[in-house]
């Protein structure tokens, strides 16, 4: 090591900083320079890969963990509190003694975080140690290293299966397409695998000739985007983007190894800047929790000035110096007013308890046991996924029995996500009117084809398929095996519309081979059962795609490959086709569509195949459709099968096709080339070059897929809505799609009033006309509303924003359709600030982030769509009905656990630090206590601590079948819930009648006796723990652990009077509770006291559970009957309070009254309730 | 058969999970009544009917209680006297306003009726807070326990103005009552000691354990200079109060001398409450077996504690016991009264019950 002057130093880290913060960075292959000292390495600014996610290190652990537990304002107070104590004017205790409370709190979240610490530097170091391959120049190929000694611009070579170390620039693969398939699991969850393709294509790639230099962007944390170009030599640039970057954390599979260029090491890498930690939100609860706080200091400094004044007139009253008057150790006594004012500070510590030091402790760890729990209920744990419920914010448990809003997606939420081909609509028959279709193959042909090709699935070859895909299958098998009863109604429904729909209505039973449409040659259908067919695995992006070429296999139209450049399909025929595919025009949000440009085999013409939402496809439609002619026609009729789609809940895509001149696909190909490598705007000019080409489409057809409900949605709905939570559906979906799938799963009722995109003020004049009427005081009117996206946007406008959110409080259920995921999240604030109620937001993609980040709750749940919601939620569960135990019973439990918990810490500390101020009046008001500070200390920390926090872990007030089986029990958490402003000052009300009582009963009993100090407070301290815990009786169930704590108590205190002879001056507990133990008036006082002071609550406790019951009171006297009463009852209770929206026998059917929708011509209401019927069934027995 | 589907494929599901459960559901959580909240709890619903009897029977044993408490506490015999002096006229108002040391006083006390046995005899002090915070951390445990070098706790009543050491130190002792009594009776006209008895009126464990004295035989030698095991080798000081030094207390019997003094000790145990009685003397159960006889008592008082300083009174106290210590009304009622109570609500939660019962309290 060289020496090197501090002004290099400097400099040299100036140059770094400049060198990481530039946009752009400019990385050179490091092999030139192999075994050069560090100061010469180009790339030497940008950090290694090692990793440190330590928030410690080992020798500055005491200093860094104290300053992050100060920033605590409840520490800083106590250790204030602390350092008063050794201040020798004021010092009330002994000042170490003081000390121990604050140092057991400190010391045992300083161990918390230590472990939680340690645990991160123990995988930290198992990540930086794990193999990987990096290329030498000197022994001439890739020498296994370690993790954390890649750098940037390192050769990096990932084999098949194999963990990628850093962010790396795919240079080659083992492919000769040039393509590595990943998978990213590890950073979104999404198990399907994921193209990614070499920069250069070059197959022979050598490390040592790469003289490039890779220009690329400063890093960020966006996964899916990335850019950068190469200069391959001095004039060629090539661009490159997230298509090309291999992310740290992924998996390579079947791909046999590749090689990359390291961009971005470390924690620069993106998985590393994506990783933000357990997120910190603040409860409602705890924040009620600290304006009472607030009120106990007001309380606090009350009481000590009551103190401060006292002492000074009493000091001011005495005639001369009594003999008791013990000066200073100067020997002169300070005047009245300086030793009231010291006399203040004094009573400051000596009353410090009543702000509830061991509360914020308690409440951390009751969370943890309260989290433990949920976590470990076995009813949300899903078998088939093997996942539990995940618990993400570790401290909002108690908000989940508070909500009145819930704001869920659609799809993969209420629904499985899992995609069932179920119709569809070509348009290719209409043009030959009733002639033979056998004869006329050309549309279906096309259609499918255009189906096959016009995506993004990916096929791979395994023989060990997925769990989720072969259960996928079955379901799939499930579905066709359970519409068997269907064709005939369905048939019926077509013959009334047209007769050539037949063909979509066949498709729907492929597996009946009778039914076999005619145009497929029937030989076809044996081809789909091929051996090397059925090991076909497809992995697609959507499940909606692999549902559409899962479908088109099985009518004959196999996708076999698909690599960057080609798709080769197999047609019913058997013949074989291989596309040249000349560009994908992939999916995004603004187009709602995607395109694959290919080069028929046969013909060569420039076919563009496009795919997506209809509304999207039907704008795009060449001229003819514009007319009157044919086209016209079929684009009406096809419109007219897409809205019944849509109201049988199928959700619909159109397929289109373009056929491109070479002329002008030669002249887009060059605008693209520029977009493609553009650095700037590359997104923008990429749309713009796709939204050029779809143009003057031709509408092959439109597709149907059904999403099934998940298992017990309808119930589930059923029971938020009776616990009084407000539904919202919130979906990007048709309205009519979203109408019907809320009739199925009970979002809406038959006789709810639809009000559907109507005029605001109107509606809400209307529902305000109903509401005052005298005469419908009682009832109260079923209105759902239902909103499209464009409405949406108009309502949320600053000016309407009032009368929506006025609407929308009158509404029983909201559904949005077509909304954005912008707008999803808006209107969950919206209601959120203006309505001030808990909202809860549920959704499964990425396209409810924003929604479930906005919430005061965000669940994900981890289904089809990956993990992004679910890394950005609170809770993950992983199915919807699982939301329904988790917040009537989880929700119900931890809420009223914690806030009972937290109402008896206070109380239980106004309560006895009360005992002491009482005395003060005995005492000249000088901060004396007659209870050894020991046992003051210790009766807080230890004997009256476990009761509460087993408490607020264990307690249950009402079983979870009766919450289950009566969800209107959740409605005594909503709003102010059980922690109200009254509530805490009753109890604090309660505590002062307890301590008084607590301390004048022995006062009076041992006035003009010859008790001394100790022997008097023995009692006092000893019927506080009674009274103490018995106040906690009323609610808990944990008497062993009471006992144990009295128990606890007599043992300590026996043990310390035992052998504290001379020590701990001036209290000398030496026999005292012995001597109090021995004379029967001990216990005469402590029974007398304790019925007392309990005496006013038990009464109340009584007379409101026999007088004034409460729901939960009711259901607690259900829950002791035996279990088939207790369903009579039930059910009983049920009705007459429930009224009739128990009825579930009968299924709705969805007539819309007010749907302004014009396609009312067949009546195809049979089909659609035949399927809810089909859904209900399998609910019904899923159980 | 989507019935039957659906149940095959969850007897499938039943059958992975017995049969490969360990491998195939890795994160099933325990199914056990704990993790299940399922553990079983017992706990009442405090409703009118169940309470009733509660109330009742809480309410029937605090009156037997009261009844016995309040019919010992009236059997119980006190007789008080004040001798503060501070009212003209009274015995001792001339001893309340000179200054003279072992000012003596006599107070004349008639017993009307046979003053049953044991009798205790208090001398009660008001108005005198020995709770003060100050005052009691002014005292040295260690020093009384034989160790005799004061603490920093004694002070200013540590070391006099020659620094020489105090003991016993600190603020309780050198405040130490310091009156003393002798009663007598009058029969046919003739003063004739009762004689008390000054053993066992502090605690034991205090006489016994906490307070010891200085090895030294002759206890005098600990304090003059001549213990070797004292850092200063300075003569101890009385406490500046005194008059006289520790190992003077009781001359006659050394075991009731210096730190173990009976009187001390009953003194050092500071009181409760403001207004006190602390024991002086027991009547010697050997002389007066049963008691005080019916007659004529004077009471001789040698005056010298001072009380005008926070306007306290003094008094003695003449009281014999039962079980349940001193006279004391206030707990015999309060358990009559509460015990009613408790009846009454009975009552009331009787024609709650009837009223509003719950149907699975039957």
């Amino acid at each position: 090591m060289t020496w090197k002057s501090p002004v290099a130093l400097v400099r040299e880290a100036l140059q770094g900083q400049r060198a990481r913060e530039k946009d752009l960075r400019s990385l050179m292959s490091n092999l030139p320079y192999e075994g050069l000292e560090k100061g010469k390495q180009p790339n030497r600014y940008f950090p290694s890969n090692a990793i440190k996610t330590t928030k410690y290190s080992l020798l500055l652990f005491i200093p860094m963990n104290l300053y992050e537990q100060f920033h605590r304002l409840a520490n800083i107070y106590f250790v204030g509190l602390a350092i008063l104590n050794f201040i020798p004017v004021v010092n009330a205790f002994q000042p170490e003694v003081a000390l121990i409370p604050i140092c057991i709190i400190l010391s045992l979240t300083a161990l918390k975080d230590a472990w939680e610490d340690f645990r991160r530097y123990q995988s930290d170091k198992k990540l930086n140690n794990t193999p990987c391959f990096i290329y030498s120049r000197k022994e001439k190929q890739f020498v296994e290293r370690r993790w954390k000694d890649v750098r940037v611009g390192d050769f990096v070579k990932v084999v098949c299966n194999e963990t990628i170390p850093a962010d790396l620039l795919l240079l080659y693969t083992s492919d000769p397409n040039g393509v590595c398939l990943i998978e990213t699991a590890n950073l979104d969850g999404e198990t399907n695998l994921k193209q990614r393709t070499a920069v250069s294509g070059n197959p022979e790639f050598e490390p040592e000739s790469f003289n490039g230099i890779v220009v690329c962007e400063k890093p960020n944390n966006n996964l899916n985007h990335f850019k950068c170009y190469m200069w391959v030599s001095n004039t060629q640039k090539v661009g490159a983007g997230i298509e090309s970057l291999l992310l740290r954390g992924c998996t390579v599979r079947n791909t046999d190894h590749a090689v990359g260029f390291v961009v971005y090491a470390g924690h620069e890498t993106k998985s590393m800047l994506n990783n933000s930690g357990p997120r910190y939100k603040r409860s409602k609860l705890e924040r009620r929790l600290n304006i009472d706080v607030f009120f106990c200091f007001i309380l606090l400094f009350a009481m000590c000035l009551i103190g401060a004044l006292g002492h000074f007139i009493w000091l001011y009253a005495l005639p001369g110096v009594p003999p008791y008057l013990v000066p200073p150790a100067n020997g002169h006594l300070d005047s009245p007013n300086l030793s009231s004012f010291y006399m203040f500070f004094t009573m400051i510590i000596l009353l410090q308890i009543l702000i509830p030091i061991s509360l914020y402790v308690s409440i951390e760890l009751v969370k943890i046991g309260q989290i433990f729990l949920i976590t470990n209920d076995i009813d949300l744990y899903d078998e088939e996924t093997d996942s539990r419920i995940q618990c993400k914010a570790l401290n909002i448990t108690e908000d989940l029995g508070q909500i009145e809003y819930i704001f869920s997606d659609k799809t993969g939420t209420l629904t499985e996500n899992k995609m069932v081909f179920r119709r569809c609509s070509i348009m290719g028959t209409d043009r030959t009117g009733s002639s033979s279709r056998c004869q006329k193959i050309d549309p279906y042909l096309e259609f499918f084809l255009a189906l096959t090709i016009c995506n993004t699935v990916v096929v791979s070859m395994t023989n060990n398929p997925l769990e989720t895909l072969s259960s996928l299958v079955k379901n799939t098998g499930n579905i066709l095996k359970c519409c068997k009863r269907k064709p005939k109604r369905n048939r019926t429904f077509t013959m009334d519309s047209d007769d050539q729909f037949q063909p979509s209505v066949k498709m729907e039973e492929p597996g009946t081979s009778g039914l076999q449409p005619c145009s497929l040659h029937a030989a076809s259908l044996h081809d789909k059962h091929p051996l090397t067919s059925d090991n076909l695995r497809y992995e697609a992006e959507s499940p909606d795609e692999a549902a559409l070429v899962y479908a088109t296999k099985a009518y004959g139209f196999t996708l076999l490959a698909r690599t960057p450049d080609s798709v080769t399909v197999r047609l019913p025929s058997g013949e074989v086709l291989v596309f040249e595919v000349l560009d994908t025009l992939t999916f995004d949000s603004n187009r709602k569509r995607m395109s694959v440009l290919v080069r028929h085999p046969i013909t060569k013409e420039y076919v563009l195949y496009t795919k997506g939402a209809d509304y999207a496809i039907m704008e795009l439609l060449g001229t003819p459709y514009a007319g009157i002619g044919n086209e016209k026609n079929i684009a009406a009729v096809t419109q007219r099968h897409l809205d019944c789609y849509a109201k049988e809940g199928l959700r619909t895509l159109c397929i289109a096709k373009k056929v491109v001149s070479e002329a002008v696909y030669k002249h887009w190909l060059v605008e693209r080339q520029r977009a493609l490598t553009a650095i700037d705007n590359r997104e923008v000019l990429i749309m713009d070059t796709a939204v050029q080409l779809e143009t003057n489409l031709t509408l092959l057809g439109a597709t149907g897929i059904e999403d099934r409900l998940q298992e017990n949605v309808p119930d589930t709905i059923m029971a938020l809505r009776q616990a009084g939570i407000k539904v919202w559906v919130l979906t990007g979906d048709k309205p009519e799609t979203a109408v019907n799938i809320g009739y199925a799963c009970r979002l809406l009722e038959d006789e709810d009033l639809i009000t559907c995109r109507a005029i605001l003020d109107c509606t809400l004049e209307e529902v305000r006309r109903y509401n005052s009427d005298p005469r419908n005081v009682d009832t109260t009117l079923n209105i759902s509303l239902v909103i499209d996206g464009r409405t949406l946007t108009m309502a949320l406008s600053p000016d309407l924003r009032g009368d929506f959110v006025d609407l929308a409080k009158h509404c029983r259920s909201v559904l949005c359709c077509r909304v954005t995921p912008l707008q999803k999240s808006r209107v969950v604030k919206v209601i959120r600030e203006k309505l001030k109620v808990m909202t809860l937001a549920v959704g499964d993609g990425a396209n409810d982030v924003n929604m479930i980040q906005a919430a005061d709750i965000g669940i994900g749940i981890s289904g089809q769509e990956g993990m992004q919601a679910v890394m950005a939620s609170d809770f993950a569960i992983s199915r919807f009905k699982h939301l329904k135990k988790l917040l009537l019973v989880h929700g119900h439990w931890c809420y009223t656990r914690l806030a009972n918990m937290i109402i008896y810490f206070f109380y239980k500390n106004v309560a006895y630090v009360n005992l002491l101020f009482w005395y003060q009046f005995f005492c000249g008001f000088s901060g004396s206590t007659m209870i050894d500070y020991w046992l003051l200390i210790f009766f807080n920390l230890f004997f009256t601590s476990l009761p509460p926090i087993m408490f607020g872990i264990m307690d249950r007030d009402i079983s979870a079948e009766m919450l289950l089986g009566v969800p209107e029990l959740y409605k005594t958490g909503q709003g102010e819930g059980d922690y109200r402003f009254t509530t805490f000052w009753v109890s604090i009300l309660d505590a002062f009648y307890q301590s008084l009582v607590c301390f004048f009963i022995p006062y009076f009993v041992y006035q003009d006796s010859d008790i001394d100090m100790f022997t008097f407070g023995t009692p006092l301290n000893t019927t506080a723990l009674f009274t103490i815990l018995l106040h906690l009786s009323i609610e808990i169930k944990s008497w062993v652990i009471m006992l144990g704590s009295v128990l606890f108590y007599f043992i300590v205190t026996l043990a310390y009077s035992a052998t504290c002879v001379t020590c701990n001056p001036p209290s000398n507990p030496y026999w005292v509770l012995q001597n109090q133990m021995a004379d029967p008036m001990f216990y005469l006082i402590c029974i007398l006291s304790t019925v007392v002071a309990l005496l006013p609550r038990y009464t109340f406790h009584v007379l409101r559970n026999s007088i004034a019951l409460s729901p939960l009171i009711e259901a607690k006297h259900l829950d002791r009957l035996d279990p088939s009463m207790r369903e009579e009852w039930m059910k009983e209770w049920r009705s007459y309070r429930g009224g009739g929206q128990v009825q579930r026998s009968t299924l709705s059917t969805p007539p819309s009254p007010t749907l302004e929708n014009p396609v009312d011509i067949f009546s195809e209401s049979l089909a659609v309730s035949d399927i809810m019927g089909d859904d209900f069934t399998l609910n019904v027995f899923g159980q | 058969d989507v019935k039957s589907y659906r149940k095959v494929q969850e007897d499938d599901d039943a059958d992975g999970a017995r049969v490969g459960g360990n491998e195939k559901f890795t994160n099933r959580p325990d199914n056990t009544a704990f993790t299940q909240q399922r553990l079983p709890a017992w706990q009442p619903i405090l409703s009118a009917g169940i309470v009733i009897p509660g109330f009742v029977l809480i309410g029937l044993a605090f009156i037997g209680v009261g009844v016995a408490l309040f019919v010992t506490s009236r059997s119980i015999q006190v007789l008080e006297r004040d001798y503060t002096g501070d009212e003209s006229g009274t015995p001792c108002a001339s001893c309340a306003n000179s200054n003279v040391q072992n000012c003596i006083c006599t107070l004349n006390i008639t017993v009307e009726t046979l003053f049953k046995g044991p009798v205790f005899f208090y001398y009660g002090l008001s108005n005198y807070f020995q709770n003060y915070r100050r005052y009691g951390t002014s005292k040295d445990d260690n020093q009384l326990y034989g160790v005799l070098n004061p603490s920093d706790n004694c002070a200013p009543y540590a070391y006099n103005s020659n620094n020489q050491p105090i003991v016993p130190c600190g603020s309780i002792a050198n405040s130490m009552f310091n009156d003393t009594f002798k009663l007598y009776q009058t029969v046919n006209g003739t003063r004739q000691e009762v004689s008390l008895d000054g053993k066992g009126i502090a605690w034991w464990t205090d006489y016994n354990i906490k307070y010891r004295n200085p090895t030294n035989n002759p206890l005098k030698d600990a304090f003059n200079g001549s213990n070797s095991g004292l850092f200063y080798r300075n003569f101890l000081i009385n406490p500046i109060y005194w008059s006289k030094p520790a190992y003077e207390l009781d001359t006659s019997d050394p075991s009731n001398n210096g730190f173990v003094n009976q009187d001390f000790l009953v003194w050092m145990r500071r009181a409760a409450l403001p207004d006190f009685r602390k024991l002086y003397r027991r009547i010697s159960q050997d002389k007066y077996p049963d008691g005080l006889p019916a007659g004529n008592y004077s009471l001789e008082i040698t005056y010298n504690y001072r009380v005008y300083r926070f306007s306290g009174k003094k008094k003695v106290v003449f009281s014999n016991v039962s079980w349940m210590g001193g006279k004391n009304e206030f707990l015999g009622i309060a358990y009559l009264v509460v015990g009613s109570m408790c009846v009454f609500m009975s009552i009331v939660m009787l024609i709650v019950y009837a009223k509003f019962k719950f149907p699975d309290e039957e």
